[in-house]
């Protein structure tokens, strides 16, 4: 399968989308919802680029758009730049303080007008959904995008403390704007307003994952988990081994 | 046959540039926290033991990762790890029986060895032979042995 990206011919697997081939070819497309591994969301709009099929042209978001023979695409003309730089002005009036995104703005030469711009904004979700994703991934489904219009967010349901979650903390690894907070002290682990329990290393004591991912654990591997920290089941490993070298 | 790490602890000087090497490679820093391979100490009996990923026949690793983004490669043995599919939730960290997993806060990645693509940058570095990157011979297939002890430690399931 033939496909042109910006004049440059390139060989398409079949089942791919323009990002992954973009991607798998070096072919630098921006994106803020993309992720390899989860399925295209087409939500941030940034990955928009122009396709031709005869004299016609149209706009579309590379991660959700299936490749065919013979397509030809532009990834940087004119009219692609001016709506990626739109987009973004949107991002920046909306998390003004967000480091992330101050930079893409910065990359991009997009300043907001002062005038609009609230600074005292301490929004830092763009809502791109990946947290969403990368939860349903994990099989937990704990959060979601919820309301509508300038109220929508993610969320639990009702904002309680879910019963699904299991405090992994994916959904604040895959956050590209760092908007999810999750913290560990005094041996209670907090995220979406759930409170864990840390589970205590039987060897040295010490706190290390949530029960909740361990039973996560356990379904997968069909067996149960001894509660021992990754350090001290090294350090047991290791010992094994240094004992059948003593006598080496 | 698949190639792979065989350590003798009783080369080992303790030097720990296997760890530097391999942080090197993996994260560009000289720091033994972001390497994939960890130098233990036994004083009592002078004894260095480089541990590393065993690339496992059955990666427990593997099987709790649900975005694939770790893979046994049949042809070479070795556990892959990409981390642009990765999306963070370490329960490979604490599924792995031998602790071999280790999750960088700051890189946003796992850091595990994957015998740098047939160019393993710990064997490079170490002077003294403790560390070698060759065809596994069965009978002296040292990560056998680790099997069979961590089976007498933990019981017949744990691998
Ligand atoms: S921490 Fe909870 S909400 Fe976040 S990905 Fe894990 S299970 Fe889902
Ligand atoms: S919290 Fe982060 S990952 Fe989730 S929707 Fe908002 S910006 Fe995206
Ligand atoms: S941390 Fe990454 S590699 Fe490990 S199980 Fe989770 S997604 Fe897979």
């Amino acid at each position: 399968m033939k496909v042109i990206i910006n004049s440059k011919e390139y060989q398409g697997l079949p089942g791919e989308t323009l990002m992954e081939l973009a991607k798998r070819n070096n072919v630098d497309i921006p994106n803020l919802c993309h992720k390899d591994g989860i399925e295209g969301q087409g939500r941030c709009r940034l990955c928009m680029v122009e396709v031709r099929e005869g004299k016609k042209t149209k706009i579309v978001s590379s991660c959700v758009y299936p490749i065919r023979d013979g397509l030809e695409v532009v990834t940087n003309s004119e009219k692609i730049i001016a709506i990626r730089k739109n987009i973004i002005l949107l991002l920046l009036l909306k998390t003004p303080n967000n480091d992330y995104i101050k930079s893409l703005a910065e990359e991009y030469g997009v300043k907001a007008p002062d005038r609009y711009v609230d600074y005292k904004v301490k929004e830092n979700c763009i809502l791109c959904g990946l947290c969403v994703k990368a939860c349903e991934k994990m099989g937990t489904s704990a959060i979601s995008l919820i309301n509508r219009g300038t109220t929508k967010k993610v969320s639990t349901p009702y904002d309680d403390p879910s019963k699904d979650c299991i405090g992994c903390g994916a959904c604040a690894e895959v956050c590209p704007t760092n908007a999810i907070t999750m913290t560990d002290k005094n041996r209670i682990r907090t995220i979406w307003n759930k409170e864990f329990k840390l589970v205590k290393c039987s060897v040295c004591g010490k706190t290390f994952t949530t029960d909740e991912a361990l039973q996560f654990i356990e379904s997968k591997l069909g067996k149960k988990e001894e509660r021992i920290c990754d350090s001290c089941r090294k350090k047991i490993i290791s010992e094994k081994f240094k004992e059948s070298f003593k006598y080496f | 046959m698949a190639k792979g790490l065989v350590v003798s602890p009783d080369k080992c000087t303790g030097c720990r540039t296997c760890e530097l090497a391999c942080s090197y490679s993996k994260s560009d820093t000289f720091n033994p926290k972001d390497s994939a391979i960890s130098v233990m100490f036994y004083e009592d009996v002078g004894l260095q033991v480089p541990m590393t990923c065993l690339q496992c026949d059955e990666p427990h690793c593997v099987k709790v990762c649900v975005v694939n983004a770790l893979t046994k490669d049949e042809k070479t043995g070795v556990v892959n790890y990409d981390k642009e599919k990765c999306i963070g939730c370490k329960m490979c960290v604490s599924a792995c029986p031998f602790g071999n997993m280790t999750y960088s806060i700051r890189l946003k990645e796992v850091i595990k060895c994957d015998l740098c693509k047939g160019d393993p940058q710990c064997v490079k570095s170490c002077n003294y032979g403790a560390l070698q990157y060759k065809e596994l011979d069965s009978t002296l297939d040292k990560r056998k042995i680790i099997a069979n002890q961590f089976k007498e430690a933990f019981g017949e399931g744990a691998i």
